[in-house]
């Protein structure tokens, strides 16, 4: 229903990033001293060889899925939740808990960890929600706070509680019965760490998505994040929409925390906050914050993490390089605002745009504001 | 912009299919840069780091350093690894991207490895992997060690030992503490050992340190410098003359406190870990506030691990323990901080240690935590 | 060549659209140029074209005779052009002269000589009679003087062709006839005025030619010493318009809208509501007038339930919604046309089909069960946009943004009147508006009136209250000042009860 063009638009742009990103890793390459074809041959073979290699990114992927899924909805509906970490780390830590603590048969114990995690990242997101409708604490603010109470909250938590024999610093590990990991899935992917998680992050994204265009409750959330006057004027409950937009967004955080301490990993660790719930800013940025986009720039991503450890190990690129490497990569494809912001201008000099100068007639797609 | 987006779909496309073309690993010659190789099985050594970096004064940087031993005497190539993640699943892939690339030869150094190896000893068989500080295990702490594994332990509380009687015979009189990272075994053994050795000075050298439970802290990671400089200058603040700093960067943390106090005049020690610190602890003077190190040879074992392999007599499933019998701890032949006579009394330690008529407890009893 | 801007062949299009087709314009140095056109005729992107915010398909700009290549505004502000837009674009709490010189300080030195920019903004302001003092804030000021500071920033710049995007929209009568004037100082001092404005009246009083646009196209320039209101508003509609409301004897029913003893605190600056008493009927139509920012806006805002009554109440219909949420209000049924658009009106990056649904999005059967209903919204869309006349490139699916001024209004009302509300609160609804849609709406306003709705008009324009109302409240400094029957009424004694002047009549 939504007008083809635009979303024609966004993944253009996208690519343009992706593009450009791929341009200033090259860049940095060839100042490091290595050779970009080399280095992005065994970058892309490293995250798709095979098999198993294109399971691993596909369970890299999964946690940034959740988490750019999680900052694309909160955008939309004009949140900036920086939060994802702290949501990722309390949805693990309750999906950790009742992993450790209950003994059920599989089926039933991963519908409860996947809805502890739920309700533990919602919990986590709807409080900067509650703040920011209430006493109009900015967000921002607000759930960096939050990241670190959930990191102080599991650097207790799980040494106190779920401590292994041994270790104090990690969780004992969870039984097979409460991992996301399902023996005919590794097996099929040649014993990756896929996982029932991937499924579970295109169901998200389907919902969200469905949600967002269909949906009065994405109707009303995304009005209240374009315009917050004019939805009160209309009778739209605004606060009610900013705690329910910060809940779902932290829902989604903290199903990704599950998908990442009981999927792609077995334990929690104390004193990390997951670097995914900061890298889904630059999956939505890249995904134009649209579900669909951050499937895809996740994928991206978990490609580039996949393959970044075989193309360090198959040329002389040190592994920091290779990270910082990456890092550029990820950050320049985040810029596809800056390229949206200058598109016109881009545009103006494109080969298309010079040709239909000197032959005029052609159908000219810019978009901008009245006066 | 449309002939930029083809551009761009048909790079993707060619990686992708090249990609899923072959599944052999390339050929090793590919990117051998030393030529002169002198092993005909043209070993091909790698390594994983734990958290932390490969440069981090310690730990891994101790097993680099005895890789590159050995690929200097050798002519090895050889290669490590950063894991982008401290959980199990990133450790085995950058283990697999070493098998890969055909590094077929993997040390990986830390507890945290135990069962990334349980898991890869059965997924990549023609591989062997030396695994420091730990064994493999399913998570369950049940050993179990493959022919292609060789698991290696150190008697830390054996090195803490020798460094706490050292430290308290050249202090004579003071009072020392302790800085740990995580709280795991190692760590902890080096803690107990260094009690012991100071109480073993107290008793027999009439020595009189002073030991105070709130001053032996663990301070929960192995990266943290900050905290461990601020740990560090609450305990001199609280007039402890000389830090057991068995904590990675932290450690690096404790260093530099002592270094900026020894730099403005005031007489503080820290005793270094794992690897002979002393080189870390110089300040303007030329001076080092490295006390002694309580040191693992990390590097020895390592190298003594590739020497095996290429010997062809590599011990694999075996759990083989370094310690003062077998010269795998100790602290450093050069102590400039230390006086003669301290380090012939310590050496009579080591010498007792050898032949069993000094036994170190690795059990922390009713010692300090 | 005494033409100082000439624009030939200018073709813009926009996606379903051709805002520019082939346009020749031609501006003489030293007149006021008026540009006249129906909502989303091209006015706005033509000019935006002549100060480079857009770039033309096709055509070129000749300016003094010379060819101009106008990349971005700032390479306009060099070759001597500046342009009021329609929404002002100032810091609202940077002073006067801050707001005047920003973006010219990197240029010159590093350190920004504020004395300097001072002395030569009070210089400027005295010749041209302006009446502004560089150091006061811009929140604290009036609509019209802040259009006043936007033409000295065009002046401080040294623009000699300066184009207003409807300045006059926004002003009040008052407020239009200082700026005519000042107008008039400006083409004293050799400037050039290029002027939209969909007000006849204001080109009669003093544009000395008109160029009359029709969708994308020149109609033609007229001298407009020879021509009428009535043709010019023919040209431009291409039929005969007619300026008078035909409107029957109303026939006031049961009470609709009361306001008791209403009083509500007001905001920055503005007066607050006193003891306000108010009554509309059903099948009345009846104004509020008064001057801006006594009290109209906390009035619309206590009704709409924006904004907390401190005592009194409103009722609706004769149930008390003092307390109820804005949703309830609306679902008793009242509609209500904002006084700014953008900020209360519309979610400009919402599409014009979904604009058209945002009161009632919620009911069926726009959606069911929570799931929207696109199919249906589309089609309800296509026939808002075709009973208002809403001109807009690609029809339901264009964004909000993307429409003209006039055509946002349009939306807005179609979009209130459409939901066939029992009390319709309309300010300034016909804001924008060209002669040919303003004749619609009071058209649909007063048949509001005959099927016996309630229609609460706040209007700044005397001329459309007296036109269009039944019964006419002054508000004054958050008092009633009086209510007057429209047979009774006149100019004079309506702008005497603005200013304050009690006269007890009643109705
Ligand atoms: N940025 C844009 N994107 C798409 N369409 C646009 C854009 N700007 C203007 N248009 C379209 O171009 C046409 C002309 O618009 P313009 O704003 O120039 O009208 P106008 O004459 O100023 O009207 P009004 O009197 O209502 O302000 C309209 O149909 C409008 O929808
Ligand atoms: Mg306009």
């Amino acid at each position: 229903m939504k007008t083809r063009v635009r979303v024609k638009k966004d993944f253009t742009m996208s690519l343009f990033a992706v593009l450009l990103g791929m341009l200033a890793g090259a860049l940095l390459m060839l100042v490091t001293g290595s050779n970009p074809i080399e280095n992005f041959y065994y970058l892309f073979r490293g995250g798709l060889m095979n098999i198993e290699r294109i399971g691993n990114t596909l369970a890299t992927a999964t946690p940034l899925i959740f988490a750019g899924l999680s900052v694309a909805f909160a955008f939309k509906t004009g949140l900036f939740n920086i939060g994802g970490a702290g949501q990722m780390l309390i949805g693990g830590l309750c999906a950790t808990a009742i992993g450790l603590t209950f003994s059920w048969p599989k089926p039933i114990l991963l519908t409860v960890i996947v809805l502890a995690s739920l309700f533990g990242g919602a919990l986590w997101g709807a409080l900067p929600g509650v703040l920011k409708a209430r006493f109009n604490v900015h967000e921002v603010v607000s759930t960096i706070m939050m990241n670190w109470i959930a990191y102080w909250s599991v650097f207790y938590i799980v040494p106190q509680y779920f401590k292994g024999p041994f270790l104090e610093t990690e969780s004992q590990r969870i039984p097979e019965a409460a991992s996301l990991k399902i023996p005919w899935l590794t097996s099929l992917f040649s014993g990756s760490y896929i996982n029932l998680g991937i499924f579970l992050a295109v169901v998200c994204v389907v919902i969200i998505s469905i949600i967002l265009e269909r949906t009065t409750l994405g109707y009303e959330l995304k009005a209240v994040g374009y315009n917050r006057d004019a939805a009160s004027a209309a009778g739209i409950n605004v606060n009610r929409n900013i705690v329910l937009s910060m809940a779902i967004a932290g829902a989604l955080a903290g199903l990704g925390g599950a998908t990442f301490y009981v999927g792609f990993a077995s334990n929690m660790q104390i004193g990390v906050l997951p670097s995914q719930g900061f890298d889904g800013i630059a999956v939505a940025l890249l995904g134009a914050n649209s579900p669909w986009g951050a499937l895809a720039a996740a994928i991206f991503f978990g490609l580039l993490h996949t393959g970044k450890g075989f193309m360090s190990a198959m040329t002389v690129t040190p592994p920091e390089i290779s990270d910082t490497i990456i890092a550029t990569i990820i950050y320049f494809a985040a810029t596809s605002v800056l390229i949206e912001r200058n598109w016109n201008r881009i545009k103006q000099y494109s080969p298309v745009a010079l040709y239909k100068k000197v032959r005029p007639g052609g159908v000219d797609s810019t978009a901008g504001g009245e006066q | 912009m449309r002939k930029w987006l083809a551009l761009f779909m048909i790079v993707c496309f060619l990686f992708a299919l090249v990609g899923c073309g072959d599944d052999a690993p390339p050929p090793a010659a590919d990117d051998d840069e030393n030529g002169d190789v002198v092993d005909e099985a043209e070993l091909r050594v790698g390594m994983v780091t734990d958290a932390g970096t490969i440069d981090d004064k310690s730990f891994n940087q101790g097993t680099w350093e005895g890789v590159q031993m050995a690929a200097r005497d050798f002519g090895l190539e050889t290669r490590y690894l950063q894991p982008g993640g401290t959980t199990e699943a990133d450790y085995i892939t950058e283990i697999g991207n070493l098998v890969d690339a055909g590094f077929m030869f993997i040390v990986c150094p830390g507890f945290k490895f135990e069962t990334a190896i349980y898991d890869v000893q059965d997924r990549y068989p023609d591989a062997k992997f030396v695994l420091i500080d730990g064994y493999p295990h399913a998570g369950d702490w049940d050993p179990v060690v493959k022919e292609n594994v060789v698991s290696i332990f150190f008697t830390e509380h054996e090195s803490g030992f020798l460094a706490g009687l050292a430290t308290a015979l050249q202090l004579g009189e003071g009072e020392v503490g302790f800085i740990g990272g995580m709280e795991i075994p190692p760590v902890q053994k080096f803690s107990w050992g260094f009690q012991q050795g100071v109480l073993y000075a107290n008793e027999n050298y009439d020595t009189n340190i002073v030991m105070q439970a709130e001053n032996f802290i663990y301070e929960g990671t192995f990266e943290n410098v900050a905290a461990g400089q601020q740990l560090a200058a609450a305990m001199f603040d609280k007039g402890v003359d000389a830090i057991f700093a068995a904590a990675g960067g932290v450690g690096i943390g404790a260093i530099n406190e002592a270094k900026a106090r020894a730099a403005a005049g005031e007489e503080v020690w820290i005793v270094g870990v794992d690897v002979d610190q002393y080189d870390e602890g110089i300040y303007e003077t030329g001076k080092s506030i490295i006390l002694t190190s309580a040191m693992k040879y990390i590097d020895v074992a390592t190298y003594d691990m590739i020497q095996a392999e290429l010997d062809g007599t590599f011990p694999g499933g075996e759990i083989l323990t370094f310690n003062a019998g077998n010269y795998g701890i100790g602290i450093p032949r050069e102590n400039p901080n230390l006086d003669p006579e301290v380090v012939e009394l310590v050496d009579e330690a080591f010498k007792a240690m050898q032949d069993g008529t000094l036994v170190v407890s690795d059990e922390q009893g009713d010692l300090f935590r | 060549m005494n033409n100082i801007v000439e624009m030939r062949d200018i073709r813009k299009e926009f996606p379903g659209v051709v805002a520019c087709d082939d346009i020749t314009f031609q501006v003489k140095k030293g007149e006021i140029h008026a540009l006249l056109g129906e909502n989303g005729a091209g006015k706005s992107t033509l000019m935006n074209i002549l100060f480079g915010l857009y770039q033309p398909d096709q055509g070129d700009i000749y300016l003094r005779g010379e060819k101009a290549n106008i990349a971005n505004p700032n390479i306009a502000n060099d070759l001597g052009i500046g342009m009021v837009h329609q929404h002002f674009k100032l810091v609202h709490n940077f002073t006067v002269t801050e707001n005047i010189i920003l973006g010219l300080e990197p240029t010159r030195h590093f350190m920004i000589n504020k004395k300097t920019a001072s002395a030569r903004i009070a210089e400027l302001s005295k010749r041209y009679s302006l009446n502004v003092n560089p150091d006061s804030i811009i929140s604290d000021v009036s609509v019209g003087m802040q259009q006043r500071v936007e033409i000295l920033k065009m002046l401080y710049r040294d623009a000699e062709i300066l184009i207003f995007d409807e300045p006059t929209a926004v002003l009040t009568p008052q407020e239009v006839r200082e700026l005519m004037k000042i107008m008039r100082g400006l083409i004293d001092e050799g400037k050039t005025i290029i002027l939209i404005t969909h007000k006849l009246r204001e080109i009669m009083a003093i544009a000395s030619r008109c160029t009359v646009i029709r969708r994308g196209s020149v109609v033609g320039t007229v001298n407009v010493a020879d021509t009428t209101e009535e043709k010019l508003a023919e040209m431009m509609v291409g039929r005969t318009v007619l300026f008078d409301v035909e409107k029957g004897e109303g026939k006031p029913g049961k009470e609709m809208l009361q306001i008791e003893k209403l009083t509500v605190e007001g905001t920055g600056g503005g007066h607050g509501l006193k003891d306000f008493s108010l009554t509309v009927r059903c099948g009345e139509i009846l104004g509020l007038a008064g001057v801006d920012g006594n009290g109209q806006s906390e009035l619309v805002e206590a009704i709409i339930g924006l904004r907390r009554a401190n005592d009194g109440r409103v009722l609706i219909g004769g149930q008390n919604v003092t307390a109820l949420s804005v949703r309830d209000r609306i679902q008793i049924g009242m509609a209500h046309i904002p006084e700014d658009r953008h900020k209360h009106g519309l979610i400009l990056d919402y599409t014009v089909q979904e604009n058209l649904i945002l009161k009632n999005y919620f009911t069926e059967p726009f959606s069911r069960k929570g799931i929207l209903d696109w199919n249906y919204i589309y089609g309800h869309a296509e026939r808002v946009i075709r009973d208002f006349d809403i001109r807009a490139g690609e029809g339901a699916h264009a964004t909000a943004r993307s429409l003209s001024g006039g055509n946002q209004q349009k939306a807005i009302v179609g979009r209130e009147i459409d939901g066939n509300p029992d009390l319709l609160v309309a300010v300034q609804p016909t804001r924008g508006l060209d002669v040919g849609a303003i004749e619609y709406i009071h058209k649909r306003l007063v048949e509001q009136r005959d099927q016996g709705k309630a229609v609460l008009l706040i209007s700044l324009e005397l001329d459309e209250i007296l036109d269009l109302s039944d019964r006419i409240a002054v508000i004054f400094n958050g008092e009633l000042v009086g209510i007057v029957n429209v047979d009774d009424a006149d100019e004079n004694m309506i702008g005497l009860m603005m200013a304050g002047g009690k006269k007890e009549v009643s109705a």
